[in-house]
């Protein structure tokens, strides 16, 4: 039977979330297409064999193993000719990879040396019984296209975290180690050095965020709302102009080129609703926005308006929100 | 150092919502009677070129693809930010077109121009965002590539870029010749023309191609576009609720709400 | 005659309008409350090309006509008309004069400097004594041994404590009136010339307004400005463009209040309702707007004659009569609209209506620019 084959990466801490999401959106797509559902799993070496159970455990049955020193985060010159391998030898109908980091470089590069068709950035992806299809928020999440792949092979590139993890689904499974020849000099991009920002803020699970843009004046609004989140047990955010301009760190934004965000309440605060961060947060479902000027466009998108000075009303809601959890 | 940077004319973003129209038969955006602007991260990547101009010398040229007629703000406006020339592909379709295609287009009018050792686009376009031109590109010219790139130095025979990442930053040594797609950061934020370069803008050279002038190859096209099955505005169902009265009185009301809600 | 803007002055106008978002706005309010001298958004500007902007190229300038010019000059004043005096009194008051009587020696030595923002320029006319009748000034000029010794004290001069250089009217001649006045360009650093008192006003507090005494102050006589006794055409023919530049920041008042008043309503609710669903406040709205269109359009085509070499002291004068009583006009209603709000520095309509006043002082009272147009009117046959 030919293949869907899933790129899995186990960079640091494990198989990758995004990766067992992937599993998550393929299998309705292998059970549709009668596609055999495959992995290939890279990584330095540590957690592969657990990862190939983890994969397994979730209902993909061949596992093409990887494991080299330059299999790396970002390293996407080493990942993608061993990935293309991966590719060359599953022959697969389908390729899905997390578009991340390095997904979103390596997709379009293994379509073009697999001469694929190639979908990108899928918000939810599924088949309708003859091709692939996927849906895809443009026009800064005014719109949503739905596309279908033209022709076999197909590379297919998701948005991490649009999907959940998938319950456990066990499959019989083999694995077989790829023979990896990398040389280092021949790499034309190469990661000199990792500088991870502040631990991951947990921004994509929380129940509860709150966002912060230009309005906030500068690093020290993000105290303020911060101490609000705290109150609230949830989380901080920002829009792309604090996180440009360096108030906050750049994994604290949310928005197209951010983080996609999917809490039960978003509060935005002095954010004026530019589309870039809308397309991150109309996942939430129910959004308080704070802001002065009462033609701010998240007006339009929010179920409750506050037109005043977030130094006058965070405060105020923060110690309303101190005495309700007190009491 | 000659950098090419790709750039694309799309309806501003920023258009109020009541603006925004898809027609059904060509399954985009509305553009008549919309202001253009260049897309976002283009004025980004233009302005990464021109400060690599600006610290070594070198060409800057801007390239884009659209309808003749239509792209002159786009094309004035990198003049007037400082690059030398302009190309614009002519074709009528051109702001439609998938990324597939448009890459190689781009791939095959870099080409067409000669000598670059950098082609730099902005990290995803404001309209269609595939993000997929870059890699594409580079692929066709068999060139490095590295994507949401905020900051790019020279340093030895090749660069020395800033990856956003999702855990952080990546630092990546770049071979030349590169292309790579440019996120939005303080140290690239597009300066603003000087009002003599506008008007020094009009005597700049911009050459029009016509499509059929840009020599594409089956290597350019080697990737299929998907298929486009719809484009569908979602249903706003929530109307927002302006809470009236001071601070105070504000807050008060958002509590019982949310209470309401059970969200406290 | 029709006024058209061509792509070119669009792509000024959003240049100048990003300009004042990025660099004006967020001080603006400051600007006024803690009245100071922006220097470094002055050299932004002048980076930008604002300083100079009628000044053709070859002398360092931008080389734009007057029509770029007004539309620059309202985005400015649209976010901090005192900001703008620094700026319109460089370009209307020094540069041009200089460009329009000037040797080309002095040109050369002056023009360069003034359009690049490494000098700033002010102009010298007003006296305790000769306010709206400035051709009665007093300050003298005779010439000692080859170089003109110049005595008076100047009032009301705008950019005063920072300029470099004064435009100076004094008296070279014993007959009354316009025709014994000569120009003279001063630098700053000559010997006798003082900055004396500064002082505080009602609006566009940023930028200086000072007195400057010249006391025996010793000027070379190349520094003679045109012909000796042509001091009084000089000045007035410089008030004909200066007005159409404080039109335009008339203009930009105007539309601040106009836009700030109109966001305004939509969002405050009085009586269960957006207070712009009365129809009072409606037709305010509407009153603010048409005004303001219909100065605009008599401030573009005073620059359009200005352009096109044609006389216009009358419609420089109706542009800047009906542009200002335009901006009075719209800050008082702003006021009224924003009710309680509009009176606090919470908002920026307290300071429009401030600021508005003075484009119905300067360059011109409202009064004197009445003289000016019924006077054309009643000299055609």
């Amino acid at each position: 039977m030919p293949a869907l084959l899933i790129v899995a990466t186990v960079f640091d801490a494990g198989l990758a979330r995004s990766s067992l999401e992937l599993v998550g959106a393929a299998r309705p797509i292998a059970a549709g297409l009668r596609l055999d559902l495959t992995a290939v799993v890279l990584g330095p070496g540590p957690g592969l064999a657990e990862a190939a159970e983890v994969l397994h455990r979730h209902g993909v049955g061949k596992i093409w193993r990887a494991a080299h020193s330059l299999l790396t985060s970002g390293q996407t010159d080493a990942l993608l000719p061993v990935v293309e391998q991966a590719a060359r030898t599953a022959a697969p109908q389908v390729v899905m990879v997390s578009a991340d980091t390095v997904g979103r470089e390596l997709a379009p590069r293994l379509a073009y040396r697999l001469g694929a068709s190639l979908i990108s950035e899928a918000v939810e992806v599924g088949t309708d019984g003859h091709a692939v299809v996927a849906k895809r928020q443009v026009y800064g999440g005014r719109a949503v296209a739905e596309e279908a792949a033209a022709s076999w092979p197909v590379v297919v590139s998701v948005k991490p975290r649009t999907t959940d993890v998938p319950e456990p689904w066990p499959v019989a499974g083999s694995v077989e180690d790829l023979v990896v020849s990398l040389d280092e000099a021949s790499l034309a991009t190469r990661v000199r050095e990792v500088r991870r920002e502040q631990a991951d803020v947990g921004l994509e699970d929380a129940q509860v965020v709150v966002g912060g843009g230009r309005g906030l004046g500068g690093a020290d609004g993000f105290k303020t709302i911060g101490e609000l989140a705290a109150a609230l047990g949830g989380a901080v955010g920002a829009s792309r102009p604090p996180a440009d301009s360096g108030w906050v760190p750049i994994n604290w934004q949310i928005g197209q080129t951010g983080k996609t965000i999917r809490p039960a309440l978003y509060i935005a605060v002095g954010i004026s609703g530019a589309t870039q961060h809308v397309a991150g947060v109309t996942g939430s479902r129910t959004i308080v926005a704070i802001n002065r000027d009462p033609e701010a466009p998240i007006f339009s998108l929010a179920h409750f308006g506050l037109v005043g000075d977030y130094r006058e009303i965070v405060p105020l809601l923060t110690a309303k929100v101190r005495e309700l959890k007190g009491a | 150092m000659d950098v090419v940077v790709c750039i694309k004319q799309v309806v501003d973003p920023e258009l109020p919502v009541r603006d925004f129209a898809i027609d059904p038969s060509t399954r985009r955006q509305v553009r008549e009677g919309r202001p253009l602007v260049i897309s976002t991260y283009d004025e980004h990547a233009l302005e990464v070129g021109l400060q690599l101009k600006d610290r070594h010398g070198g060409t800057v040229k801007a390239l884009t693809i659209g309808p003749r007629a239509a792209v002159g703000d786009a094309v004035r406006l990198a003049l007037a930010m400082g690059a030398d020339e302009a190309v614009v592909v002519d074709d009528p379709r051109g702001p439609d077109l998938p990324g597939v295609e448009k890459a190689a287009v781009l791939a095959a009018a870099v080409r067409k121009l000669g000598r670059a050792d950098l082609v730099l686009t902005g990290c995803e376009s404001a309209d269609w965002v595939e993000r997929v031109v870059p890699p594409l590109v580079a692929e066709a010219l068999g060139a490095s590539c590295v994507t949401f790139v905020s900051t790019a130095e020279f340093s030895g025979n090749g660069l020395v870029v800033r990856r956003l990442a999702d855990d952080g930053f990546h630092v990546v040594d770049v071979r030349l010749p590169a292309v790579l797609s440019i996120a939005s950061d303080d140290a690239n934020r597009p300066r603003l023309p000087k009002v003599k370069d506008i008007v020094a803008a009009k005597r700049k050279p911009v050459h029009v191609w016509a499509m059929a002038d840009v020599p594409v190859t089956s290597g350019d096209r080697r990737v299929r576009a998907p298929e486009v099955q719809g484009v569908t505005i979602p249903e706003r169902t929530a109307k927002c609720e302006l809470l009236s009265g001071d601070p105070a009185e504000q807050v008060a009301t958002l509590v019982q709400r949310l209470r309401a809600l059970k969200l406290l | 005659m029709a006024v058209e803007l061509s792509d070119e002055h669009r792509m000024i106008q959003a240049t100048v309008r990003e300009f004042a978002a990025r660099e004006l706005l967020p001080i603006a309010a400051d600007l006024d409350q803690r009245p100071r001298y922006p220097a470094d958004v002055v050299a932004k500007a002048a980076d930008l090309g604002l300083m100079g902007m009628m000044v053709p190229e070859e002398y360092g300038g931008q080389g734009l006509d007057p029509l770029a010019y007004v539309i620059a000059q309202e985005e400015l004043a649209r976010v901090s008309a005192g900001f703008q005096t620094i700026v319109t009194v460089n370009n209307s008051l020094v540069c041009d004069p200089i460009l329009q009587f000037g040797t080309e020696e002095q040109r050369r030595r002056y023009l360069p400097g003034l359009a690049s923002g490494r000098t700033l320029g002010c102009y010298c006319l007003t006296e305790p004594t000769a306010g709206s009748d400035a051709m009665s000034l007093r300050a003298s000029a005779v010439l000692r041994d080859g170089e003109w010794v110049l005595s008076g004290t100047k009032v009301f001069v705008t950019n005063g404590v920072e300029a470099d250089l004064c435009v100076v009217y004094a008296r070279t001649e014993d007959t009354k009136g316009a025709r014994g006045i000569s120009a003279f360009l001063v630098e700053k650093s000559f010997p006798g010339v003082t900055v004396g008192k500064v002082e505080h006003k009602l609006g566009i507090r940023c930028s200086s307004t000072a007195e400057v005494v010249f006391d025996e102050c010793r000027v070379p006589a190349d520094n003679l400005l045109g012909q000796r006794g042509d001091g009084g055409k000089i000045a007035l023919a410089t008030l004909d463009g200066g007005r159409i530049g404080i039109a335009a920041q008339a203009l930009g008042i105007a539309r601040a209040s106009l836009e700030d008043a109109t966001a305004y309503v939509r969002q405050r609710h009085q009586f269960g309702a957006p207070v712009a669903t009365f129809q009072a406040v409606r037709w305010a709205l509407a009153d603010m707007a048409t005004r303001l269109e219909a100065a605009r359009l008599l401030t573009y085509r005073a620059a359009a004659l200005r352009a096109a070499g044609q006389p216009h002291a009358r419609e420089a004068a109706m542009a800047k009569l009906a542009a200002s009583e335009t901006a009075m006009f719209a800050a008082h209603k702003a006021v009224q609209l924003f009710g309680g709000y509009g009176y606090i520095q919470e908002y920026a309509v307290e300071r429009y209506f401030r600021d508005a006043k003075i484009t119905e002082i300067y360059e011109g009272t409202s009064e004197i620019q009445r003289m000016v147009i019924s006077r054309s009117l009643l000299s055609r046959r």
